[in-house]
């Protein structure tokens, strides 16, 4: 029985040591002649696709493989669009062990994502050493383009297509103190990266005008937010909910309104979504205004769907869909510039910011700042839910 | 005042879920000695079963049974369903492991845990899902109940509470005044003896996979009607209960009822009154004071080895 | 490394003797001395001393950056090093010292923490690596002497609950360390991320070339591991080891005779946790950041998977299933490594289960014929149901065999996944030529499975297979693959 055992881990060991030879092959091949761009690029996106944040991996992935397949081919490429699996249960091990994958693979020669700050952080570096561009739909920590108190997590490889925490928390905070005249706010954060930084930012704001808040920190596991909802006083004008699953909105709302609370729900970026969140009254920002009602996304948007069936839109889908057509792009004028046979992935990286998309999905054009990696002229925009369940631009 | 009585109530609704899912944990243990880690798991299957059935049956917007007539519905699809789950567990991945040491059928455990998590992830994808209770009769469930001085008991909870107590009474009947009760009661105090004495001990064991099974199937739809579920939540909810079985008193069933209860008192005012970021640290250490100075627990018999 | 089982050349064949317990019987040892032309080779094998296995398998392992310029390839190599390294100090604690240890990383993400805090901008604090590691390790061995503690009156499922919650305690304290009275110890959910590289005479150890994996850190690792696996040799072959083993096997017997019990167990705590922290801060120093969520329990239940698969008890067994594991986890991420691993597999289990009968040319025979039948009527359906493989390689390859769709009805993968389980467990209760009819049928279905539904999510698949491994395990041969076979008499 031993000598059976030994004998089958030994074929396993060789597939192993077979199906890795492969993956070196395919590192070793085009070496120093250059990329011609008739061959197939590779585009991994590294996002978390399994563990607890898996649902904003699986959205954005469906949303880029669908930018993948559209826009290629009008821009004479082939490219294959590869997941590369950060859950966020692992922290920096799977982005740097991804990072080295893509550095080592000549036919990789711009990043989607990652789509977690923490992922950024701890591969960044390793990116810009090998001068891979990589752009993100959604890690938004405001410290990875702009240098806050003498830190800077990102590199100048990283890009981001929506705006970070920098505009978000003070436009929400901004609304919350002129439009809706707030006195008391109760912020709360889930003890992850993105809500922290989120409630922090409009904390600051909001303390600097004057306002009563009032924190409160969720275990990042919570999922019965009844003692939370306790915890808001019934004075309390609005409680700033910056989570990424729109569903958890729904359901702190509506237990606001079961316990006949008067505030109401501010969500971030993260909770829009009009199929899971519509308890009419509440607010949700968004970095775009709602792409179902922009009239030049129509025909994208009824594609996406008809080749995801039953599935919401999302808010962080679409970004992703514009972080992929920025870098196909970018591919595109490199090509273009190097007539057709690409000599580093310097090139791309330089001509990722020469890229601007008229019609983007979000909304307007999309340009670039020419200060930081982030788009230019960002915005957030204010929606209140209506009683039919619709967003209404309010701000 | 009313911070109190509605933190009571937080914390008995709770309380209900968690001492449903211990149940199922201490009474594995008192049969089988096994810690069984995909008890949590299964009750996540559970929540994903009772929304399947509400979804075939209507939704919640337009359901085409009555909302009285629903609920039981899904409650009892999904203790089925997870009865089955149970069995199916129990016999193939515990069966085979009765007799070797007690470190295989854990370890077992955590094995089945992992694939359950990660198959339904596979199988229906990481988005949350909502029953979306607050949809059915118009809102009828958060809006109607009862009123404590100037807080307001809905429905939705009323039914929460009130399911688990009927489970829980049910449930001790069952294994205090019929037949296969007393042989489970006798396979946990001797598992060999019973045998001796004509037990069929593989028929105990698979009654008490059934009962634990469902009722963390019903308490995974009690859960399920208030809060969205996903794939990730088996974990955390088997720990959970896993802490209030422990408090109780692993293997007895008074105990994992009151060590359910305790957790959800000790969880609500903690987040209540101390402080919602510490909550977690101060219910673990409350759990670790308990093992270390009383790990039998509340209500549970002194572990005496007979050499 | 010898057994401490007998030799014996005959062994009772079949039924349990008188005075021996059943589960032994069934699970007897079989140590035939077997002849043929392998076994003067088998002996020699055998007597070849350990160390001269370890400077081998070192040796091997150096040249790997020498086989391949790849920086994912080298990364993987020390991923797989930090997997052998933790492998072996779980191994001390459970398969040594018989406590089921389920907090063991949380010893891991303490070291990682402290290192981060000895050399980071978090306190400003820069020592250098001949300083920060041997503190780290002193703090991870008393760290584990706290936690051995109170659990030196808790046996089996207790010891496992409250170490359990040891680690969430310790995840719940990292993640919102940032505000303990005041000030930013671990730096909350987002870690801290500004850890230094090992350096030590004002020389950091170099990170990467150009973006590239440096073959340093490789190194260092490797050496670690070496010196932990010597240390760990010599502790196993002296009292306290011999006193572990005794402990393992029967805690009340080793009591009788007079072993201080409570004071090895805490040393086993210790050990083990001082393994884990060593190796924590290799880790914090190359991945320059320590994030909470890292030491949790996926990474939990892998490293106990290895130390399973190889043996819990032997050191060289821990080893071997830290290198099958870890890169088998990470080549799954990728569908068409995947495949290859699948099939190559399926044909390895069946050749281990059918040994080269008649059966297994039977069986394969009848899987071949049926795969193709099914496919035929398939494809005579509707073509598009066996238009759906795009890629080349094996994927087209089996395309001819298998039934691969161009669109996946959404009921189709929940059926046939639930479905090829059911069979799978039915087939296991059945026997003989039952058995034999419904295998070609499995074993289609099942890789229709794998390669429409598992393959189109690497990630949770990746994990299915890992929990699938465990539960084989635990069954089939629950002393994995090189170690010692216990029992545990009630």
């Amino acid at each position: 029985m031993k000598k059976g055992i030994s004998l089958f881990v030994v074929l396993v060991a060789m597939a192993v040591v077979a199906a890795s030879a492969q993956a070196n092959h395919q590192a070793s091949a085009s070496a120093a002649k250059g990329f011609s761009c008739k061959s197939t690029f590779t585009l991994p996106f590294v996002t978390p696709l399994t563990g607890g944040a898996a649902f904003l991996g699986q959205e954005q992935m469906s949303w880029a493989s669908y930018a993948v397949k559209t826009l290629a081919p009008k821009l004479h490429l082939k490219v294959k669009l590869v997941g590369g699996d950060t859950p966020v249960e692992q922290g920096a091990t799977p982005a740097q062990d991804l990072a080295q994958k893509y550095v080592g693979d000549k036919s990789v020669f711009a990043i989607l994502g990652p789509s977690t700050s923490g992922a950024v952080a701890a591969s960044s570096a390793t990116y810009f050493a090998a001068g891979i561009a990589h752009l993100s739909p959604s890690a938004t920590r405001t410290d990875l383009t702009k240098t806050v108190a003498g830190v800077r997590e990102g590199t100048p490889a990283f890009f981001r297509d929506v705006p970070g925490d920098y505009i978000q928390g003070p436009s929400d905070a901004n609304y919350m103190i002129k439009t809706l005249h707030v006195k008391k706010v109760v912020i709360m954060d889930f003890q992850e990266p993105y809500s922290i930084g989120l409630a922090a930012s409009v904390q600051t704001v909001l303390n600097a005008a004057g306002v009563t808040t009032i924190r409160l920190s969720a275990p990042n596991t919570t999922t019965d937010y009844s003692a939370f909802v306790t915890k808001v006083p019934s004075d309390a004008d609005i409680v700033f909910f910056p989570t990424q699953k729109p569903a958890d909105a729904q359901t702190f709302a509506q237990q606001l309104l079961e316990q006949g609370k008067k505030a109401k729900v501010f969500g971030g970026d993260g909770s829009n979504d009009s199929t899971q969140f519509k308890v009419p009254g509440s607010y949700v920002s968004n970095f775009a205004p709602d792409i179902t009602g922009i009239a030049a996304d129509k025909a994208l948007v009824s594609g996406w769907q008809k080749a995801n069936p039953g599935k919401p839109v999302g808010s962080f889908g679409p970004p992703s869909y514009g972080a992929a057509q920025i870098l196909l792009n970018a591919i595109h004028l490199a090509c273009v510039a190097d007539h057709g046979v690409l000599k580093s992935r310097r090139d791309v990286l330089r001509k990722v910011k020469q890229v601007s998309i008229k019609n983007w999905i979000l909304g307007g054009t999309f340009k670039w700042s020419t200060k930081s990696n982030d788009p230019l002229n960002a915005k957030f925009y204010i929606f209140q839910i209506q009683s039919d369940g619709s967003y209404k631009l309010v701000g | 005042m009313d911070t109190f009585i509605q933190l009571t109530i937080d914390a008995l609704t709770l309380g209900s879920v968690y001492a449903l899912i211990a149940l199922g944990y201490t009474l594995v243990y008192g049969v089988l000695k096994l810690l069984n880690f995909a008890h949590g798991d299964v009750f996540m299957v559970g929540t994903f079963i009772g929304y399947g059935v509400l979804q075939l049956l209507g939704g919640s917007s337009s359901p085409n049974v009555p909302v009285w007539l629903l609920i039981p519905i899904i409650t009892l699809a999904a203790m089925v369903g997870c009865a089955i789950l149970g069995v199916v567990i129990e016999r193939f991945a515990y069966r085979p492991l009765r007799d070797a040491p007690r470190i295989a059928p854990l370890i077992s455990a955590l094995g089945v845990s992992f694939f359950l998590a990660n198959s339904m992830q596979l199988l229906f994808g990481a988005t949350p899902r909502t029953y979306n209770a607050f949809n059915l009769g118009n809102g009828e469930l958060y809006f109607k109940g009862f009123d404590i001085g100037n807080v307001r008991v809905p429905l939705l909870r009323i039914i929460t509470i009130g399911s688990a107590f009927v489970l829980m009474i049910a449930l001790y009947f069952l294994v205090n005044k019929t037949r296969t009760g007393k042989a489970m009661r006798a396979t946990s105090y001797d598992r060999e003896a019973a045998a001796m004495m004509g037990i069929d001990i593989d028929k105990v064991i698979r009654f008490t996979f059934i009962l634990g099974s469902a009722l963390a199937g019903a308490a995974g739809v009690m859960f399920a009607l208030r809060v969205p579920t996903t794939a990730a939540i088996g974990f955390v909810a088997g720990l959970k209960g896993f802490t209030a079985a422990v408090i109780g008193g692993i293997g007895s069933i008074p105990g994992a009822m009151a060590g359910g209860l305790i957790l959800g008192f000790a969880e609500s005012y903690t987040q209540g009154y101390v402080s919602t970021k510490w909550s977690d640290l101060v219910v673990f250490s409350i759990l670790i004071a308990f093992m270390i100075f009383r790990p039998q627990g509340l209500l549970g018999r002194a572990d005496i080895r007979k050499v | 490394m010898t057994d401490s089982t007998p030799h014996s050349s005959e062994t009772p064949a079949s039924g349990p003797a008188v005075g021996q317990d059943e589960w032994v019987a069934r699970h007897a040892e079989r140590r035939l001395i077997r002849g043929g032309p392998l076994a003067p080779m088998e002996e020699r094998l055998r007597a070849v001393p350990w160390w001269v296995w370890l400077t081998l398998f070192v040796g091997v392992m150096c040249l790997l950056p020498a086989v391949t310029a790849s920086g994912y390839v080298r990364r993987v190599g020390f991923d797989t090093v930090l997997y052998m390294m933790l492998a072996l100090g779980l191994n001390v604690v459970v398969g040594w010292g018989g406590l089921l240890d389920l907090g063991y990383v949380a010893f891991y993400g303490l070291g990682a923490y402290s290192y981060a805090l000895l050399d980071s901008d978090q306190f400003h604090v820069h020592l250098p690596a001949y300083v920060a590691i041997p503190v780290v390790v002193v703090i991870g061995a008393i760290a584990g002497f706290l936690l051995g503690l109170p659990s030196r009156r808790l046996h089996g499922d207790y010891l496992a609950i409250v170490t359990l919650f040891f680690l969430q305690l310790f995840q719940t304290i990292a993640t919102n360390g940032d505000s303990i009275f005041g000030h930013n110890v671990t730096g909350g959910a987002f870690g801290i991320f500004t850890v230094k590289p090992l350096h030590a005479f004002g020389h950091n150890l170099v990170v990467q070339h150009q973006g590239v994996f440096a073959v340093s850190y490789y190194f260092v690792a490797l050496g670690f591991f070496a010196l932990i696996y010597v240390a760990l040799r010599f502790v196993n072959l002296s009292r306290t080891g011999r006193a572990w083993r005794s402990l393992r096997e029967d805690p009340l017997a080793a009591e009788a005779m007079g072993m201080p019990v409570n004071a090895l167990k805490l040393m086993s705590f210790a050990f083990g946790a001082a393994i884990a922290a060593l190796t924590g801060t290799i880790f914090a120093s190359l991945s320059a950041s320590v994030l909470p969520l890292t030491f949790y329990f996926v990474l939990l239940i892998t490293i106990y998977t290895m130390v399973i698969l190889g043996g819990s008890g032997s050191m060289r067994g821990v080893v071997l299933g830290a290198l099958v594991i870890g890169p088998l986890l990470e080549l799954l991420r990728d569908p068409n490594k995947s495949r290859i691993i699948f099939y190559v597999a399926l044909i390895g289990g069946l050749v281990f289960a059918f040994r080269r009968s008649r059966r297994l040319g039977i069986v394969v025979a009848a899987t071949l014929a049926f795969g193709f039948a099914c496919r035929a009527i398939a494809g005579a359906l509707h073509h598009s149901w066996i238009a759906g493989s795009a890629d080349g390689g094996l994927q087209h390859v089996v395309s001819y065999w298998l039934i691969i769709p161009k669109h996946l009805a959404g009921w189709i993968p929940p059926v046939s996944y639930v479905g090829v389980i059911c069979v799978a467990l039915v087939l296991t209760l059945v026997h003989g030529r039952l058995r034999l009819v419904l295998l070609p049928p499995t074993l289609y279905l099942a890789a229709f499975v794998w390669d429409n539904v598992m393959l189109t999510q690497p990630d949770p698949a990746r994990y299915i297979v890992l929990g699938l491994i465990l539960i084989a395990l635990m069954i089939i041969r629950p002393n994995g693959l090189l170690g010692e076979r216990r029992v545990e008499i009630v």
